[in-house]
């Protein structure tokens, strides 16, 4: 069973892109073997009252509640959003909160993106944290090119750190992400989705790859079968392939 | 004379771009000790098995800006040693084609005596650079493939580190300079404006390959270059990114006939062209 915490509904702008609606995306994920997932709107990123695209979201999915879990994309510094973050949750049920400060214009890291940080926590929401959206070497004229780098993620984790933070599209290598002589996670509230991992998940050893890694796809902007290839080679063993493929991505979404 | 290429067995996919690392981390590519990283070497061969891919047609391109001779001497020692390592290995041969003499000299060691199958180019010149000519004479005469360094950087820090990278407009000038050379555009996955490219190479002449690689693994990516170029003009690649190498073309709305031409036919096709 495999459960993907990395996908997107709504057209992007800048290339064309297949499978864009609930059911396109759907059938694309089930004929992989891919068995659920958590979706996001991409128009969260580029409306300026990214909220509208909360409600196209939550309204798209309703006919897919057995498979898809919404991720809300909220802006800090953007007004309401103490209000919009409690109506994502109860009113659309949604499942996560996407922060994208590339798209959205702030620094991670910022005292409003601590704070609402701190508010998911309460609310019972992870945050997804895209380090890009697409390789910003292909990118549109228009189209940010800012990743956020690793010391920006760690210090997010560490001034939020009741927040579960999941990475999304970071290539982070081990020594990022453990701590010297390999030790425990320097975030212990930090998780990092696969599609983008090198090296057996990023060289992590297998028992912090089964705690932190969660499968994830980029689609449909992105293949699927790469990074279920990445799961499959994954040097952990069956047990913590169920955790990264299924297990670890609807704990955190509070499905299991 | 045409030779036999390597003794390809059973093997289902061949890559026609990788590479190995320096014995010294620090070195990156940026230099070369003459030295292999055997352990990862290793590794690569069995992830690689893992994954089905038999061969690995792997160099070591130096990122500096103008290396010498010396240096291009040791990058090649390097794959020397990847090829003794394994004849999976298949090495392609690094030059910096600003020293003619030198370069057609490295040719001769490394392909015509020491066994290498094709010939690496860096950005130390756009492919079209008539800089180039020696080299792409003898790469002719021996019926070994050039590959390209090659993409189209839309962010300011690949335009700043690469200013003589070559693009597809580049590849296409330089197919049509060189018409008995064959000639081999590096990862088209590799980071930059792929459609871009693409829509170069539909008018590409026929001397003109692409190789899939690189860490790009966007949906229809190589959909849209088997529309643009052809299918039998498609090489499968990783470029070190294999999960994603591999992934992408299986992937593609393809045949397994057709997928099985991206993954080994049509390389083994130009590797049996070499001639000594």
């Amino acid at each position: 069973m495999l459960f993907d915490i990395n996908t997107a509904i709504g057209h992007w702008p800048f290339r064309q892109v297949p499978c864009e609606s609930p059911s396109q995306l759907r059938a694309l994920l089930t004929a992989k073997g891919i068995a659920g997932a958590a979706v996001a709107h991409t128009h969260g990123l580029f409306y300026l009252n990214c909220h509208d695209a909360n409600l196209e979201l939550a309204e798209a999915i309703s006919g897919h509640a057995d498979y898809f879990v919404g991720v809300a994309t909220l802006n800090p510094r953007y007004a309401a959003w103490e209000r919009d973050l409690p109506a994502c949750r109860e009113k659309l049920g949604l499942r996560a909160l996407r922060l994208a400060p590339q798209y959205h214009g702030y620094r991670l890291g910022c005292p409003e993106s601590v704070a609402i940080a701190k508010a998911a926590a309460e609310s019972g929401l992870p945050v997804l944290l895209p380090h890009r959206v697409i390789d910003v070497r292909g990118k549109h004229w228009l189209d940010t090119e800012q990743t956020i780098s690793f010391e920006d993620i760690a210090a997010f984790c560490e001034a939020a750190p009741e927040t579960k933070v999941v990475v999304t599209e970071g290539a982070f290598g081990s020594d990022d992400l453990v701590g010297k002589e390999g030790g425990p996670l320097r975030c212990p509230n930090l998780y990092l989705e696969l599609s983008r991992a090198h090296n057996g998940l990023c060289g992590l050893p297998a028992e912090i790859a089964v705690e932190c890694m969660v499968f994830g796809s980029g689609a449909p902007l992105k293949c699927i079968t790469p990074a279920l290839l990445k799961l499959e080679l994954a040097e952990v063993d069956e047990a913590g392939r169920q955790r990264i493929g299924w297990e670890n991505g609807r704990k955190l979404l509070g499905l299991s | 004379m045409a030779v036999t290429g390597p003794a390809w067995g059973g093997a289902r996919r061949i890559d026609a771009h990788f590479h190995v690392h320096d014995a010294d981390p620090a070195a990156g590519f940026s230099r070369s000790t003459g030295k292999l990283d055997r352990r990862r070497a290793e590794q690569s061969l069995q992830h690689a098995e893992k994954l089905g891919i038999g061969f690995l047609c792997t160099s070591f391109p130096l990122t500096s800006e103008s290396p010498t001779p010396e240096e291009v001497r040791s990058a090649n020692d390097l794959i020397f040693e990847a090829m003794k390592l394994s004849e999976r290995y298949l090495g392609f041969c690094f030059l910096n084609p600003g020293y003619a003499c030198e370069s057609l000299e490295e040719i001769k060691r490394c392909i015509v005596d020491g066994g290498m199958v094709g010939i690496k180019l860096y950005h130390q010149y756009r492919i079209c650079d008539p800089a180039l000519t020696p080299v792409m004479g003898r790469a002719a005469d021996l019926q070994v493939p050039v590959l390209m360094h090659a993409g189209r950087g839309m962010d300011t820090e690949t335009r700043t580190q690469q200013p003589r990278l070559s693009d597809s407009a580049h590849m296409v000038r330089a197919a049509a300079m060189f018409p008995d050379t064959i000639l081999i555009q590096a990862h088209i996955g590799g980071g930059g404006d792929w459609e871009w490219c693409l829509r170069h190479l539909e008018s590409r002449p026929p001397n003109l390959y692409i190789d899939s690689s690189g860490s790009v693994v966007d949906s229809g990516i190589v959909d849209k270059t088997v529309a643009a170029v052809g299918l039998d003009h498609v090489l499968f690649a990783t470029d070190m990114s294999m999960e994603e190498g591999v992934g992408k073309v299986l992937d593609a709305d393809l045949t397994d006939e057709q997928r099985d031409r991206i993954f080994a036919g049509n390389l083994k096709d130009i590797l049996a062209r070499r001639r000594t």
